[in-house]
């Protein structure tokens, strides 16, 4: 039997926060299958991490984090908690595959257009259109940012869109000034986050003063959108990534 | 930790299965009860033993819907608290819907259960849980036995968490606490636990800017607010885990064991 496991990180104050991985864990169940067991587990909320295995039956365990980059979570917090040794771990009779985190996925630029087209559908744009991608940042950890670049160049790659740009909350180039100086007349924004939560539905939306889907200002037109992690294409992302831990261990 | 041999959940969804059969009238695990229905079973909140007017549901992974907030609308970001909300019930066709059911109810309850009763449940104490802490929460390392003790008290008793507390400190200094009468083990601290443990730390810190009546900054900014509160009608509740806010009830719970004692000295009448 195969169990899929799916780790996120869960809050202790907001509900929504572990919504998407309920989510996409029941959109795996019922639409993409592959497994006997779609299991969910959280750093700060139940079942966790430590826990978790003691509840799956299935003797193969695929282990997604869903999480953007690879950094503190991936590489150390949860191998910790789950014990695992490394991408192959074998533990209480279980063969146990740890997949990377998300972001770098092959799959995530497909996710991030989706995420674009639902928003811009039925929307005029019409002129030279920037996307821009909204990453976190943090100035401890250069994977973190290095994840929104490679998918800005993945994208920048498919010739979709005039200009595709990146910009941080948390270091540089900081979001605001990316949005306000990017020279189009149409600006896509869209946070590479996993749920949506307090930076994406009050920092963000304060700190760029959207007024909603989109906001006119100096002859410009903002779209922010959704997160990335909230749409439904990533149960599929997911599954994929746990299908490529288990090429991987074969080959 | 030991390596385990056989299938652990397998054999726990079979015993938790055959617990629920053998009786004739359910039985109660944390909030639900739990009773055998022709050859399924019926979930319902231990308050709704009537049965009228529940909403029916025979989809297991309903569960985690209803135990998400609390009857007033509040996250509950700890599914063993003594709040889950009231009026439904899940109709489930069989022993996989029924674990699948209590998983979301009581995340690795039944397990646990399991283990427990065939004295195969593993405890890890609070020093050994703070020790591998890392990033914001390695400060609960630092914390002392005492406020240990009492943040457990504060933050584990059954007034606030159904589980059977099983850890100890450390392997030399038992918890003092009442470790609780339910059926659902807790094997280790919990991330509320070390996140509250982690707040009492800061308690724990400030102690040398005491006044010389004894009262720390935030002991009489907890007591500011609840008169604050109090003179405008009403104390609003933080919510459930959100420590570092003054009228929290896992924080007031812990104030009533450090900080009434030094409001009210022994011999003086309150």
């Amino acid at each position: 039997m195969k169990a899929l496991v799916i780790v996120g990180h869960g809050s202790h104050l907001n509900g929504d926060s572990s919504l998407p991985i309920y989510e996409h864990a029941a959109r795996i169940r019922r639409e993409i299958g592959g497994f006997d067991e779609v299991v969910e587990c959280f750093w700060k909320e139940e079942p966790s991490m430590r826990h978790v295995l003691d509840t799956v039956e299935s003797d193969e365990v695929f282990i997604v984090p869903a999480f953007i980059s690879q950094g503190y979570f991936t590489e150390q917090v949860i191998p910790r908690e789950l014990g695992l040794d490394g991408s192959l771990t074998e533990k209480d009779g279980k063969t146990i595959h740890y997949a990377g985190p998300l972001g770098a996925f092959e799959g995530m630029p497909d996710v991030i257009l989706e995420r674009t087209a639902d928003l811009m559908r039925g929307k005029e744009a019409g002129g030279t259109t920037a996307l821009v991608l909204l990453g976190h940042g943090t100035d401890l950890n250069k994977n973190s940012s290095g994840v929104i670049y490679l998918n800005a160049e993945r994208i920048r790659e498919r010739n979709i869109y005039d200009l595709v740009e990146v910009g941080f909350l948390d270091q540089e180039p900081e979001i605001s000034g990316v949005v306000e100086n990017v020279e189009a007349e149409n600006v896509i924004v869209i946070p590479v986050f996993i749920a949506e939560g307090w930076h994406t539905r009050e920092t963000i939306p304060e700190d760029l003063g959207f007024d909603g889907e989109v906001t006119v200002r100096d002859g410009k037109a903002v779209f922010y959108g959704a997160p990335v992690g909230t749409h439904p294409s990533m149960a599929r992302l997911i599954a994929d990534r746990a299908r490529e831990a288990e090429a991987a261990s074969l080959a | 930790m030991r390596e385990r041999t056989g299938n652990v959940a397998a054999e726990a969804r079979e015993a938790f299965a055959a617990w629920i059969s053998e009786s004739d009238d359910g039985r109660v695990f944390g909030e639900v009860r739990i009773e055998k229905d022709g050859s399924g079973y019926s979930i319902r909140h231990i308050e709704d033993e009537g049965g009228e007017n529940l909403d029916v549901s025979t989809d297991p992974t309903d569960a985690r819907e209803i135990s998400r907030f609390t009857e007033s609308g509040e996250y509950r970001p700890l599914k063993s608290s003594p709040n889950l909300r009231r009026r439904w019930e899940l109709r489930l066709s069989g022993e996989a819907a029924l674990v699948s059911a209590m998983n979301y109810f009581y995340p690795a309850g039944a397990v646990h259960w399991h283990l427990d009763r065939e004295g195969e449940l593993e405890t890890t104490s609070f020093r050994e849980n703070a020790s591998r802490q890392s990033g914001m929460y390695e400060r609960a390392k630092h914390l002392s036995d005492e406020a240990a003790q009492n943040a457990a008290k504060a933050c584990c008793e059954d007034d606030v968490c159904l589980k059977k507390t099983l850890w100890d400190i450390d392997d030399d200094t038992p918890l003092e606490a009442e470790r609780g009468d339910g059926e659902i083990p807790c094997p280790e601290p919990c991330s509320v636990f070390v996140s509250f443990a982690r707040r009492v730390r800061s308690f724990e810190k400030e102690e040398i800017y005491a006044d010389s009546d004894g009262l720390t900054p935030s002991e009489k900014e907890d007591i500011a607010a609840l008169v604050d509160g109090a003179a405008s009608g009403g104390v609003s509740f933080a919510r459930e885990a959100e420590f570092e806010e003054p009228v929290n009830e896992r924080r007031m719970r812990y104030r009533r064991l450090t900080l009434a004692p030094k409001l009210r000295p022994e011999g003086e009448s309150g």
